[in-house]
């Protein structure tokens, strides 16, 4: 039955699944690269700055309720205004998913297919998420709700594995960070949070307007939990100078275990089985949501013809970047300038201009 | 229509199922322990490699061969150059997922710069488990890994089995990996099982100090049960006294220590060590001798007074000796003194001698075993 309604629950679902992506990997390295053993602390703040956007993202369907993204913008902006905001999020959701394909490629290089080539692995995955993709909704919405609970097992399997042999007091030394470090922290993680923008598609669409907001708040504390455990599981288990060695430290502990019984050993591979579920929740959301936007430029009635087309640019762009380093270097970093705007700047000015739209309309 | 949709169904059947790079798995062949020793001073091929893997025709009950493991070495630049060239006589491609164990022969490791390209290599690597156990051998590791085994041997492993089921033993102190480079990052100093022979046969007992990736020298099975008991290490340990001209054997059942660090005038460490156990043996006589509270009570310090000394003796020996701190004074001050760690830190070595210790034991006879 297609109701194209979604529930609070896979509202929280959605926000987890989509904000918890290829950041998860290698956040602990790059936080404790930057801010030693006090990376949580931007972890944490960078998880708390993008709660007064999701408070305001929520809010500015309440002022005008019953209508969606695209007829709101309309409304409350100048219309070539809200037409470049559009053309902005659908550049930058190009670019996120073609750096979230290749890093994904890299990682699945590095531990699992060693010898099929890059071009074979990122066209299987392009075609696997543009199925999601052209489905509605509410597809993507059951499609969250499945994965949730892996990722929650997951954390929870990583906790237990990790407990017999970490070492507790490696995260001391405490708050020795200073505070241009916690800026500069709180921007690396930052990136990590993004996703939780989707939230302008899904909720016009939401069956319970009133709790919306509880839900999608408790979604975003437990991507901040999911963070900070990973953060101190990482630094417990490694210690401060081989967490900064790791590129992806989240799946290297699990190399670490050492349980006693000779059978579990070397669980990279369910590790990186979890992993693809992980990114195929949040690159699915995204492709989707570049259907979408794009169908509101060009004014057709459906998105999914948008999807196909937008494949072999995605392939393109994820293949430009020579080696890991490139990746990271150039696509990483416009990747995060890119996400600031999307994701910080153009919900603030919706909400601001809706504001005022609303007190003019009113008086 | 149809049918041209089931020809098409069974034609992609043929292209999308199987696995294209498939090994059997007979035809891998699964290293177990590697050595690695000094093959020339100059030119590439600075090492020589020593493979060991099992026979898998010899495993299991219906086993078609008698030969338990092969053992190859050869003279090459690094560990997995040496993979590639064996493959110029060895029938099937070698695995490394399954590594167990990394022997270092001792001319190797004498040579930081080798031993950093070592483990730098196995550090890096996707396929190695970073719970792999280092030794340093006493000589070759070649030999080591070719001596007899004490017991009839059932497969290889023999190495590993003795790291792995002795783990609690105090003889030695298994050494992942990781955590050996997670000790030479936090102290420079880390502690390896030293693999030796004794004639024919292989044993393993006492340490290797590494310093910045480098053997400054080693310990024996005393020193290494000192700096296990210090560094919480011990499981279950016996420990054998004299006491009124008699052996006393005590078992520890538990270990606990800890270290705390004052700072005034000089940097102080005071190791409290608590020890739990019961009584393993005395000496047999008429009466009942030793059910009593002061007897107890003055074997306890009896043993304190011993594991105090040994453990002074220890330290005495990596301050003014070696200059090697394996117990992780450095380590403790940079956690819970960070401040004071930065001004320290780039002259820890000369610091580090001076730093003065106080050992406090405190050992508890729980039990004196079945009699009186």
């Amino acid at each position: 039955m297609q109701r194209n309604k979604i529930s609070n629950r896979q509202i929280k679902a959605l926000i987890i699944t989509i904000v918890v992506g290829i950041g998860i990997l290698s956040l602990p390295s790059d936080v404790a690269m930057i801010m030693e053993n006090d990376g949580w602390i931007g972890i944490l703040i960078g998880g708390l700055i993008t709660i007064p956007f999701i408070i305001m993202i929520d809010k500015l369907f309440k002022l005008q309720p019953g209508k969606n993204f695209f007829q709101l913008g309309k409304e409350i902006l100048n219309p070539i205004v809200f037409q470049v905001f559009l053309i902005i999020e659908v550049l930058y959701i190009i670019l996120l998913l073609s750096y979230a394909n290749r890093v994904f490629v890299d990682v699945m290089k590095a531990y699992l297919l060693e010898t099929t080539p890059t071009e074979i692995i990122l066209m299987t995955m392009l075609i696997a998420i543009s199925y999601i993709a052209r489905s509605p909704i509410e597809v993507i919405a059951r499609m969250a709700v499945i994965i949730y609970p892996i990722i929650i097992i997951f954390i929870i399997f990583l906790i237990l594995i990790n407990i017999p042999n970490m070492d507790i007091t490696n995260i001391y030394p405490m708050f020795q960070v200073g505070y241009k470090e916690i800026l500069k922290g709180i921007i690396a993680s930052l990136f990590s949070y993004s996703g939780y923008e989707f939230m302008l598609l899904v909720l016009p669409q939401a069956e319970d307007n009133k709790k919306t907001l509880n839900y999608s708040l408790n979604g975003m504390f437990v991507v901040i939990a999911i963070y900070l455990i990973v953060f101190f599981i990482s630094l417990s288990q490694y210690g401060i100078h081989q967490l900064k060695r790791e590129i992806w430290p989240t799946i290297a502990i699990v190399k670490e275990v050492d349980l006693p019984g000779y059978f579990l050993e070397n669980l990279d591979g369910i590790v990186m089985a979890v992993w693809v579920m992980v990114i195929y929740g949040t690159i699915g959301p995204y492709l989707y949501s570049a259907g979408t936007i794009l169908s509101h430029i060009f004014q057709t009635k459906v998105h999914d013809i948008f999807i196909l087309p937008l494949l072999p640019i995605i392939y393109i762009i994820a293949l430009l970047p020579r080696n890991l380093v490139e990746t990271e270097e150039y696509l990483g970093k416009t990747v995060s300038y890119f996400s600031i705007v999307a994701i910080f700047i153009i919900p603030a000015i919706m909400f601001i201009s809706a504001y005022i739209y609303n007190r003019r309309n009113s008086l | 229509m149809k049918k041209r949709t089931v020809a098409l169904l069974i034609l992609l059947t043929v292209f999308l199922s199987g696995c294209w790079d498939m090994v059997e798995i007979n035809q891998r062949l699964f290293v177990s322990s590697i050595g690695v020793d000094l093959h020339e001073e100059e030119g590439m091929n600075k090492l020589l490699v020593t493979f060991v893997y099992p026979n898998i025709n010899a495993i299991g009950k219906n086993a078609t061969e008698d030969r338990k493991k092969y053992i190859v070495s050869t003279p090459c630049s690094s560990i997995f150059q040496a993979g590639k060239e064996f493959s110029t006589n060895v029938e099937y491609p070698f695995y490394y997922k399954h590594l167990k164990v990394l022997i270092l022969g001792e001319d190797v490791i004498k040579d930081e710069k080798l031993t950093r390209e070592i483990i730098d290599e196995l550090n890096r690597d996707t396929k190695i488990n970073k719970k792999l156990l280092l030794l340093v051998a006493e000589g070759d590791a070649k030999e080591i890994l070719e001596s007899k085994p004490p017991q009839g041997q059932i497969t290889d492993g023999t190495i590993y089995n003795i790291l792995r089921d002795n783990r609690s033993a105090s003889r030695f102190t298994p050494q992942t990996l990781t955590n050996m480079i997670t000790e030479l990052d936090c102290n420079g100093v880390s502690i390896l099982p030293r693999a030796r022979k004794k004639g024919e046969e292989l044993s393993i007992s006492g340490a290797a100090i590494i310093k910045n990736y480098k053997l400054i020298g080693w310990i024996g099975e005393k020193e290494n049960r000192a700096i296990s008991l210090i560094k919480n290490k011990v499981k279950r340990e016996l420990i054998d006294i004299c006491y009124n001209q008699n052996i006393l054997s005590y078992t520890i059942t538990n270990a606990d220590s800890n270290k705390k660090i004052d700072i005034d005038e000089y940097i102080t460490t005071n190791i409290s060590i608590e020890l739990e156990g019961y009584l393993q043996g005395y000496k047999m006589d008429n009466q009942v001798n030793i059910f009593k509270n002061e007897v107890l009570l003055n074997m306890e310090k009896a043993l304190e007074k011993q594991i105090e000394k040994e453990t002074m003796e220890t330290l005495n020996l990596l301050q003014k000796e070696y200059n090697a701190d394996v117990i992780g004074v450095g380590e403790c001050l940079s956690k819970f003194h960070p401040k004071i760690w930065k001004t320290l830190q780039n002259n820890w070595d000369e610091v580090f001698p001076e730093v003065k210790f106080n050992v406090d034991v405190k050992v508890n006879i729980r039990r004196t075993g079945l009699t009186k």
